[in-house]
């Protein structure tokens, strides 16, 4: 072939693969059918394309579920077009020119990957990798110990070659790679013994604890932020997140420049934090009644959705039963049908059937409507729970923000009676205490000092407005898709049934026609 | 109340009087027409209260002569002052009792032993746990004493007999008679925990006898029950009594009682027992002041009640029992424990203790269970047969025939009940009437066999074999045959296979010349069933597949999904011929008809369809080569089956050293070298110094020189004995031959005279004393031999003893 001969590089293109494809396809028989209906590329399973001089990666893209794919011996420098083989179990890539690895951030399913024997001098790009259990890279450019590091992450790694790299001319490497990789197995292609095991162990025990030590707490850390995620995912679900402390109160201040600075005034400490403590009671009142609500609905719901699989499957059972009936009885008599020779029998037996076959079109389509019924029922009812349900958390939560506001009124009250009582003494020169500047020049006259309180009051009572509203409309929005794909998913069951009780009649149909056709030809 | 009470009691007496010849014929008859009803009977036993018929063929084999009374211990043979004084006691109540109720029988106090000592009853309860976990129920405990047991009629049915012997003197003999079971048996409850009365009352003849004839054998339905009688009581304050004897024991406050001669528990109601006259444990006695007119219906077994139940040691006992049948048995128990604990504190005056020897039982009668290991138990319409373990070498146990008639003469079926049998065999049913044959067997037989059920050992025909399927490697759970289908059950295997159906067509002539095992049936279709395998789609899970095999012809079904309603469905059929052109058909679309739920595209491709069909021919094949595996399997199970019945061999446990004969021997190996190891021990501890070290002052450190003439004086002494020995061989050797030179010149003198007898003694005389001068001359020059290296070893020995050893050295 080819591979002696031609020193020019080639072009991936569908020819190529046509004629690889074709070549690496069925046999005798099986090739000839083959042949005969020609091979899709999304069906092939494994592909070769060695020794073809090959410079660029390209035209791969159709097979969609290969599994196994050698491009060894080429003159590949890139690893690139690998995107769409997301089922590839096994990649060879040796003797080629690769000096990076890239590319294989799809390939989820990869096991098996070898790039021997190419210029790569970096382990990494591998992260998508998650299944990986044979690495070869020997003879490479690795020259770094850290690469080795790296590998860690990969638990079912059990088989890695690195002879013939840098990193290998260290005079202990077997034991530094043991002692990096406990879970590895074969090392170059022999088997690592327990010996070099403890040996390894041994010897790296410092640097192996540290590494560990630095993972576990990397480790932890990413526990915690998840299960912190998780929490507030929780707390989303229920629509209260950030109201189980200050946040909602701070961030009513986050914007309110009056308002800090009215904080100086005297008397307004105390008042702002028994204002705080108050608000701050009520956010809670409020989240941990969430958090209830929340779970009554998941209850509802889940109630719900098991009594509608209930309903299901039993429809589903005696349907099953009447199709099993049917059958018994349709083969027994077509097998009949086949052997009866004389005419008006076998007209009289297809008539029959035919009947039958009504009748039980008929019995499953009843089955499916009393199904449909039912089922409506149920999800009326459930609709008018779970509105229910939203509303009374709607006028609750809303009762409590009303208390909030209630606060909020009653502090920007106090708030301007010493604001007015300290404009008053500003105005009568006692104001002995010492104001920032900023606030001093807010008592110039009583217009300005009442536009800052009620600024302050105005941003206030729009944190808590709009907070109001994100959680109303966040609860309402869910419970109208909610509902409104359970009406969906049942429309397409009950259409997906209906058109399976048609397929099924029509094939039994098309099998008795064939019978009678057949018989007439005999 | 009283008055009443008594007069119908004296009704019943004079009854029993008038009617006590006649009673004993109807029973006669009854023996023979087993066809009276139950109710003729009932009334005739009721009115003879059970009578107890003295069996003249089968005498007591333990007469009192028979009995060596010397051999007995102490207490058998005489009282003690508090045993007198009970005596006196029992007394005085009896005496009471008879005058206040003239009309009741004597009550039964103190019979003789087998030592003609009068003793209390209650004195021959020996509360006694045996060893053997088996009888640590009341139910196996009855039924043990019940087969160990041979039952020997009272001597007078309506009088207690006027002795009680020892339960050890009763199991010595294993025969008894109802006193002596329920005495037996109310020793070991008591001893096992359980709070059990000897009751002394009437039951029905046929409880007191053990005639079972009458009753539906338990092991064949749900039992109707036994006949027999028992009892359990409990009471108080004193009364009068009875007749005919019957000591029972029971558990009070249940409401069972075992009776020890059938072992059947009884309900105290029952209609079997008839009246009771008094009970009583190890503790004290108790007087039944009730009416049993009504049988024991009507009984109220609350010993604690002085006006139901009079006691005859005060004091003693609380109401021990106040029981009511209801009572849960687990809380009673435990109250009784606490009261008799109450009741050794405040008594005046309590039961001396038993003078019966702790009741032993050794392993090997424990074993053979049975008098002879066999016993024959007839019910109504069915007979039970039982054997000891091992003296059947088939390993039969016990067999159960059930008749279809009274006589017992047609036989309905038998069941046989084995043990220890090599082939685990546990029980052979085999039903007369169908002529079906059901073996059980236990886990472990070597073809995993469970129950196998046929009517013929032939190959082929309708039979049934279960497995235990855990211990298969295929999983197979049942295989059943008919003439012409084999179906098989399995579970738990790999491919998922659940179920095969093989039906065949019938053998071809021409091929049965070459013999039945190469001539397999034809397999005309192969139906199997898969579970479901939850790692394949269900559109890919295959559920049923049917090879047609004369159609050529492969039907799957797969799963449906799980929510469908129809599943895929797909037929191959191949044809081999080619089409008109004489070109050979690979594959046509006609050739594979699908129904595809959800419709898929690559199996619309031929390529897809000729493998998948590629592959079922292969499957095919398989599945027919495993079909006829399983035949084999069947005629290899049946030829196994006969070697086993043909064999039968037994299987002896390794601890069972008596009878496992490698254990035996490694027994009786470990014996002789512990033996040998103590002998060679005690040498070993002989000390040669001791009679010298004797001498010296004891306690003081030897000095050098006593340490000299230590070993210089045991070295002499041995040296002197080394020459004595000498000596006497040589003494000996000496007169032999002497006499010997006597001898013969004596013959030399007389030769002439001799008669030819005097010749031969001579002669004989002779070599007899030629053979002892040799053996003397061998004994002295080996004695020659050997004296001086025993004595350098003697010395050698002396001057490493530890006690010399540091002395000695400096002088050598």
């Amino acid at each position: 072939m080819n591979r002696l001969c031609d020193t020019e590089p080639r072009v991936m293109d569908e020819e190529m693969l046509r004629l690889a494809v074709v070549e690496q396809g069925p046999r005798d028989e099986a090739g000839q059918l083959a042949k005969q209906e020609g091979i899709l590329f999304k069906d092939v399973q494994s592909l070769q394309l060695d020794f073809q001089n090959i410079l660029r990666i390209d035209s791969l893209w159709q097979f969609e579920n290969l599994r196994q794919l050698r491009l060894d011996n080429n003159t590949i420098e890139k690893i690139e077009g690998l995107e769409n083989l997301t089922h590839l179990v096994w990649l060879d890539l040796s003797f080629n020119n690769i000096e990076a690895i890239e590319g294989l951030d799809t390939l989820v399913n990869l096991e098996d990957l070898s790039l021997s024997n190419n210029r790569i001098s970096k382990i990494d790009s591998l992260d998508a990798l998650v299944k990986l259990q044979v690495l070869s890279l020997g003879n490479n450019e690795i020259g770094d110990v850290m690469n080795i590091i790296y590998l860690r992450r990969f638990k079912d790694l059990r088989t890695l070659s690195l002879s013939g790299n840098p990193v290998a001319e260290a005079e202990d490497y077997r034991l530094l790679i043991c002692a990096y990789l406990p879970d590895l197995v074969y090392l170059d292609f022999r088997r690592i013994d327990d010996h070099t095991k403890e040996l390894a162990e041994a010897k790296h025990r410092y640097v192996i604890d540290e590494l560990k030590h630095q993972e576990s707490r990397m480790q932890a850390q990413l526990e915690d932020e998840r299960a912190r995620c998780r929490e507030l995912e929780e707390h989303k679900a229920a629509f209260v997140e950030h109201l189980n402390g200050p946040f909602l109160f701070d961030s009513m201040y986050a914007e309110d420049v009056e308002g800090s600075q009215l904080s100086h005034l005297p008397g307004v400490d105390e008042l702002l934090q028994t204002y705080k403590d108050k608000f701050v009671a009520i956010c809670l009142n409020i989240f941990e009644y969430g958090l209830k609500q929340q779970e009554k609905r998941r209850v509802e719901l889940d109630t719900f959705m098991g009594c509608v699989q209930e309903a299901i499957q039993e429809k589903q059972e005696q349907s099953k039963a009447k199709i099993a009936k049917f059958e018994e009885k349709h083969l027994l008599s077509l097998s009949s049908v086949r052997d009866d020779s004389e005419l008006t029998n076998f007209e009289m037996k297809m008539a029959e059937h035919s009947e039958d076959l009504a009748e039980l079109v008929d019995v499953l389509m009843t089955l499916e409507m009393q199904l449909v019924e039912q089922l409506e029922e149920t999800i009326n009812m459930f609709e008018r729970n779970i509105i229910d349900l939203v509303g009374l958390f709607v006028e609750n939560v809303q009762s409590l923000m009303a208390q909030c506001r209630d606060l909020e009124n009653h502090h920007h009250e106090k708030l301007l009676e010493i604001a007015i009582s300290t404009l008053e003494k500003t105005v009568k020169g006692e104001l002995d205490e010492d104001l920032p500047d900023a606030v001093r020049s807010l008592f110039v006259d009583k217009d300005t000092i009442l536009n800052a309180v009620g600024a302050s009051h105005d941003i206030h009572l729009l944190k808590l407005d709009n907070r109001e509203d994100e959680l109303v409309t966040g609860v309402n929005s869910w419970c109208a898709h909610l509902l409104d794909k359970i009406h969906k998913d049942e429309i397409m069951r009950n259409r997906r049934r209906v058109k399976e009780i048609y397929q099924y009649v029509d094939h039994v149909q098309s099998e008795l026609d064939s019978l009678e056709f057949s018989d007439l030809l005999d | 109340m009283e008055v009443l009470k008594e007069k119908v009691e004296e009704e019943e007496e004079a009854e029993r009087a008038e009617r006590g010849e006649k009673m004993m014929r109807p029973m006669e008859v009854r023996k023979e027409e087993t066809i009276m009803t139950r109710e003729i009977v009932r009334d005739l036993e009721r009115k003879l209260l059970e009578i107890e018929v003295p069996i003249p063929e089968k005498p007591s084999t333990f007469t009192k002569d028979a009995i060596d009374i010397s051999k007995l211990p102490l207490s058998y043979q005489s009282n003690t002052p508090k045993e007198e004084h009970l005596l006196q006691v029992a007394d005085n109540f009896s005496r009471q009792y008879s005058h206040l109720c003239p009309d009741r029988v004597p009550l039964f106090l103190h019979p003789v032993n087998e030592c003609k000592v009068p003793k209390f009853v209650s004195t021959a309860i020996r509360p006694t746990l045996m060893p053997y976990p088996e009888l640590y129920n009341w139910d196996t405990c009855a039924q043990f004493v019940s087969d160990f047991l041979s039952s020997v009629r009272l001597p007078d049915p309506l009088k207690p007999p006027p002795y009680l012997y020892s339960s050890t003197m009763v199991l010595q003999y294993q025969e008894g008679n109802c006193f002596d079971f329920s005495t037996l048996l109310c020793s070991m409850l008591i001893g096992t925990g359980y709070d059990a009365y000897c009751v002394y009352g009437y039951g029905s003849r046929d409880l007191c006898h053990m005639d079972l004839t009458r009753e539906v054998c338990p092991l064949t339905m749900k039992p109707k029950e036994v006949v027999k009688e028992e009892e359990k009581a409990p009471p108080k304050k004193y009364a009068a009594a009875a007749e005919p004897p019957r000591g029972l024991t029971s558990r009070s406050r249940r409401v069972q009682r075992p009776t020890p001669c059938t072992a059947c528990g009884y309900s105290t109601q029952d209609d079997h027992f008839l009246g009771i006259e008094s009970l009583w444990n190890h503790k004290n006695y108790w007087v039944n002041m009730q009416d049993c007119w009504n049988c024991c219906k009507d009984l109220v077994f609350d010993l604690g009640d002085p006006v139901r139940w009079e006691c005859l040691l005060l004091g003693t006992d609380k109401p021990l029992l106040s029981l009511t049948e209801e009572e849960d048995d687990g809380t009673n128990d435990d109250d009784d424990v606490e009261n008799l604990g109450k009741e050794d504190e405040d008594k005046s005056f309590d039961m001396p203790c038993s003078w019966v020897e702790q009741i032993e039982i050794s392993p090997e009668a424990f074993e053979t269970r049975c008098p002879n290991g066999k016993k024959v138990i007839q019910y109504q319409r069915a007979r039970l047969e039982k054997w000891a373990p091992y003296l059947n070498n088939n390993g039969l146990v016990c067999r159960l025939t059930t008749y279809e008639d009274l006589e017992c003469t047609k036989t309905l079926e038998i069941k046989e009940w084995f043990q220890n049998r090599e082939d685990m065999l546990e029980l052979k049913h085999i039903n007369k009437v169908t002529g079906l044959n059901i073996d059980y067997f236990k886990p472990g037989h070597p073809q995993a066999l469970r129950v196998h059920s046929y009517t013929s050992m032939q190959p082929g025909m309708d039979r049934v074999m279960e497995f235990y399927e855990t211990a298969r490697v295929d999983g197979l759970i049942k295989r059943e045959e008919t003439p012409r289908t084999m179906t098989e059950y399995y579970q738990g295997r790999p491919d998922f296979l659940s179920y095969r159906h093989v039906s065949f067509g019938p053998r071809i002539k021409k091929l049965a010349l070459n013999g039945a095992e190469s001539n397999p049936r034809p397999m005309v279709k192969i139906t199997e069933r898969f579970f479901r395998n939850p790692a394949k789609p269900a559109d890919e899970d295959v559920a049923e597949r049917v090879f047609l095999i004369l159609d050529e012809r492969i039907q799957l079904r797969y799963h449906c999904r799980e929510d469908h309603i129809t599943a895929s469905k797909r037929e191959f059929l191949w044809r081999t011929k080619g089409d008109s052109k004489g070109n050979k058909i690979i594959m046509t679309p006609d050739m594979c008809l699908s129904f595809e739920v959800e419709p898929m595209e690559h199996t619309k491709k031929l390529l897809y369809q000729y493998e998948a069909m590629m592959k079922l021919k292969n499957e095919e094949k398989l599945s027919r080569r495993q079909a006829w595996e399983s035949e084999q399997e069947v005629l290899e199970i049946l030829k196994l089956r006969e070697e086993e019945e043909a064999a039968h061999a037994l299987t002896i446990s390794i601890y069972d050293t008596k009878r496992n004969k490698k254990s035996k021997e490694y027994r009786e190996a470990m014996e002789r070298v512990t033996h040998e190891e103590h002998l060679w021990q005690v040498e070993a501890q002989l000390d040669y110094l001791a009679p010298f070290l004797a001498q010296l002052p004891p306690g003081e450190k030897l000095t050098r020189w006593q340490a000299v003439r230590l070993k210089d004086e045991c070295l002499s002494d041995f040296k002197q004995r080394l020459i004595d020995k000498a000596n006497l061989i040589q003494a000996r050797f000496e007169k032999e031959t002497q006499e010997l030179q006597k001898q013969q010149q004596w013959y030399q003198e007389n030769q002439v005279t001799l008669t030819p007898e005097d010749e031969d003694l001579y002669l004989s005389y002779c070599s007899q004393a030629m053979f002892r001068i040799r053996i003397l001359e061998q004994r002295l020059n080996r004695h020659k031999e050997l004296a001086p290296l025993k004595y350098l070893a003697l010395e050698e020995k002396l001057n490493k003893d530890p006690r010399l050893v540091e002395l000695l050295k400096v002088f050598v």
